[in-house]
């Protein structure tokens, strides 16, 4: 079982469900409010039935849908995909090293000179590992649309 | 008393150096990347990996040397025992690496496996894939050498996926079959799937005990179990054995072996045959606490039976079924999986075994501690199988590859070199004296035999062990079948052996291999027992 532990901060409090009761009162208030919309919505009493055309139709963002959704993609937009999220992913991946090691703020002196050179270096292999895979991918024409 | 978060400090800058081989592997992935872009070339691809292959291995021997440690900087078998008084939580290795243990062991038994798929990958793949494949064999590599190492775990689920991934890619990257894609997705789907289960058993290791570091979770749970055994951490252990169950084939979560291996790759599938094994097994013992001093507590102990008979009934099971099966087969991919099903089942008892150390009286430390026999079972295992799986590869050349027992019909008068490998791989999967077969099931089952029956399991280790030597026997038929298909018969037709002689080589070091270690099993199994941390037992 969690017993408090001592650290260099000071001894820390050893783990306590019931210090979570703020989570649980916001779970409830999110089940309510789920709950309470899908019931007044779909209730045969609660909800007004006036069905029309229009109102029946699937919203696309103010688009009228054109065909059948359930159709087979080209498997092209499932390549950019991956690769959209696999760089966009890498990018902010970028943001908290910036940030935290060479923030004005929360960083002491100290940990910079123990760990600047080692986190600059992660970085470059991270970027020179992104570079390959960039090459790769487009050597072998994934961003030709063919 | 250095402060806990100097001590990280150390660790995190100069966690590097254990990793130092691995690391020579992944560059050489990347630098095999890059060529599969500029000079894609089948002889290319396996020379920068068998190179890199050496790099990696003239490292881990480097760092192996005592005196060139301090010149180098370098560590490898220093302890972080105790460097941070007064904080329970932080006793032993901090590291998210730990230095000790099987670590070097299992890095030499990624390193040669990975010299030998390499070889394989030659006949394996075309001049437009080779690169590819190679690169993603030495990912796997690095990330099988890395279980042996991990200590926490972050680094754990990691490197078991860094070995997983690559795999998805390999089981996909020589065939474009309709066979071969349903073994990918079907093991993509099955793996992703275990490896859910795994992280949702360690969520709850993480809740217990408030840390992912793993010798301070063993710690944790034994202060905690000394009375009794907290049902939520026996739903973890399920959880991660079933999570782990899957790699390693063992009986409810072995189903999609056959399948895989049928319609896989034969260089891939030897690979998924032999490297998830030693990864799981290698994970199992971590979690289950059995490579951490002192061994006579486990995590689990005051179960009393309950986490040992897990085991016993898994081994049981596995071994029974997969003997059972593997001789209903007709297709020798598929009959090698249900072969390699029941040796996995072999191998837990060795973890049985060690379930039962915390019983050991004073004194009285038995022959076998367990998992020194499976390190050595594991080694052996991937000799005889790897060899046989090779011997496919070379006969695979042409247009009807030899696949079902039928095709091996008189092929010690068509191919007598083949014909010979194979024969010695399955006298040692079947166990005959002089083979490394024997060795280690001898080990194994001496082991169960040894093992103390005061505890709570009594004198189950030893039903155990008749029961492996049953199942033995019975592994006898469908292998001697075999044997006896490629010496009596006629040949029905020539194998072709279009693809060159380089996997009939890999073949013949495997079985050449299998009979030295057999012949003389002494310096393979000193290592094994020195891979295992023992000083505690018995105390």
């Amino acid at each position: 079982m969690p017993i408090p532990v001592m650290t260099p901060e000071g001894l820390e409090a050893a783990f306590d469900l019931s210090a979570y009761y703020p989570a649980l009162i916001y779970v409830l208030v999110i089940v309510g409010m789920a709950v309470g919309i899908v019931a007044s919505s779909h209730m045969p009493f609660l909800k007004p039935s006036n069905k029309t055309r229009v109102k029946q139709m699937t919203y696309e963002s103010g688009m009228d849908p054109i065909g059948n959704a359930r159709m087979q993609f080209d498997v092209k937009f499932y390549l950019i995909a991956i690769l959209f999220l696999v760089f966009d992913v890498e990018l902010l991946f970028l943001y908290p090293w910036a940030v935290v090691a060479y923030g004005a703020d929360g960083t002491d002196s100290a940990w910079r000179t123990a760990f600047g050179p080692v986190v600059f270096a992660e970085i470059l292999i991270f970027l020179a590992t992104l570079g390959i895979a960039y090459a790769y991918a487009w050597r072998k024409g994934v961003f030709q649309w063919r | 008393m250095k402060l806990l978060r100097d001590v990280h400090q150390e660790f995190l800058t100069g966690a590097y150096q254990y990793v130092l081989p691995e690391t020579v592997l992944l560059g050489t992935a990347c630098v095999l990347f890059v060529l599969a872009i500029t000079v894609p070339r089948r002889a290319v691809a396996v020379g920068v990996g068998l190179l890199g292959v050496a790099g990696a291995a003239a490292l881990a021997a480097l760092v192996g040397v005592e005196s060139l440690r301090g010149v180098l900087g370098w560590q490898e078998l220093s302890l972080f025992w105790g460097t941070v008084e007064g904080t329970p939580y932080y006793p032993r290795a901090l590291s998210p690496f730990d230095p000790t243990g099987p670590a070097a062991f299992v890095r030499w038994v990624a390193l040669a496996s990975a010299a030998l798929f390499t070889l394989l990958a030659y006949a394996e793949t075309r001049d437009d894939n080779a690169c590819e494949y190679v690169a993603c064999l030495l990912v796997a590599a690095a990330g099988t050498s890395l279980v042996g190492r991990a200590n926490d775990l972050v680094t754990l689920f990691l490197s078991l996926e860094m070995l997983s991934i690559p795999t998805y890619v390999l089981l996909y990257l020589p065939v474009r079959s309709r066979d071969g894609q349903e073994s990918a997705v079907k093991y993509f789907v099955l793996s992703i799937l275990s490896s859910a289960v795994m992280l949702f058993g360690f969520s709850y290791l993480y809740g217990l005990t408030g840390t992912t570091n793993l010798g301070a979770i063993v710690d944790t749970l034994n202060d905690a179990h000394k009375s009794q055994v907290g049902p939520m951490a026996l739903v973890a252990i399920v959880l991660v054995i079933a999570g782990l169950g899957f790699r390693l084939t063992l009986v409810p979560f072995h189903f999609y072996a056959p399948d895989v291996y049928e319609g896989g790759p034969t260089g891939v599938v030897a690979q998924l045959a032999f490297i998830p094994k030693v990864a799981g097994f290698i994970a199992l013992a971590r979690v289950l606490g059995m490579l951490y001093p002192p061994l006579d507590q486990l995590p689990f102990d005051a179960s009393g039976t309950l986490i040992p008979m897990t085991l016993w009934v898994l081994a049981a099971v596995t071994m029974t079924f997969g003997n059972a099966f593997a001789l209903l087969q007709t297709n020798l991919k598929r009959l090698l999986a249900y072969s390699g099903i029941a040796h996995a089942g072999y191998m837990l008892i060795g973890f049985v075994v060690a379930s039962t150390l915390p019983d050991v009286v004073n004194g009285t430390v038995p022959s076998q501690v367990g998992l020194d026999s499976v390190l050595f079972y594991l080694v052996t295992y991937g000799l005889m199988t790897v060899g046989s799986f090779a011997v496919l590869v070379h006969l695979a050349g042409g247009e009807h590859p030899v696949e079902t027992v039928d095709d091996l019909a008189g092929l010690a008068k068509t191919h007598p070199w083949a014909a010979g490998a194979l024969a010695v791989c399955l006298f040692s999967l079947l166990g005959l004296p002089l083979s490394a077969g024997f060795a280690g099931k001898l080990l194994l089952f001496v082991g169960a035999f040894d093992a103390p029956t005061t505890g709570s399991l009594k004198t189950m280790a030893r039903i155990l062990a008749v029961v492996a030597v049953v199942n033995s026997a019975i592994g006898a038929v469908y292998y001697l079948r075999l044997v006896g298909v490629m010496t009596l018969r006629s040949p029905l037709k020539v194998a072709e052996t279009s693809r060159g002689n380089v996997a009939l080589v890999v073949a013949l070091i495997c079985a050449a291999a299998t009979v030295a270690v057999g012949v003389y099993p002494k310096p393979l199994a000193d290592a094994a027992r020195a891979a295992i941390p023992l000083r505690d037992v018995g105390r």
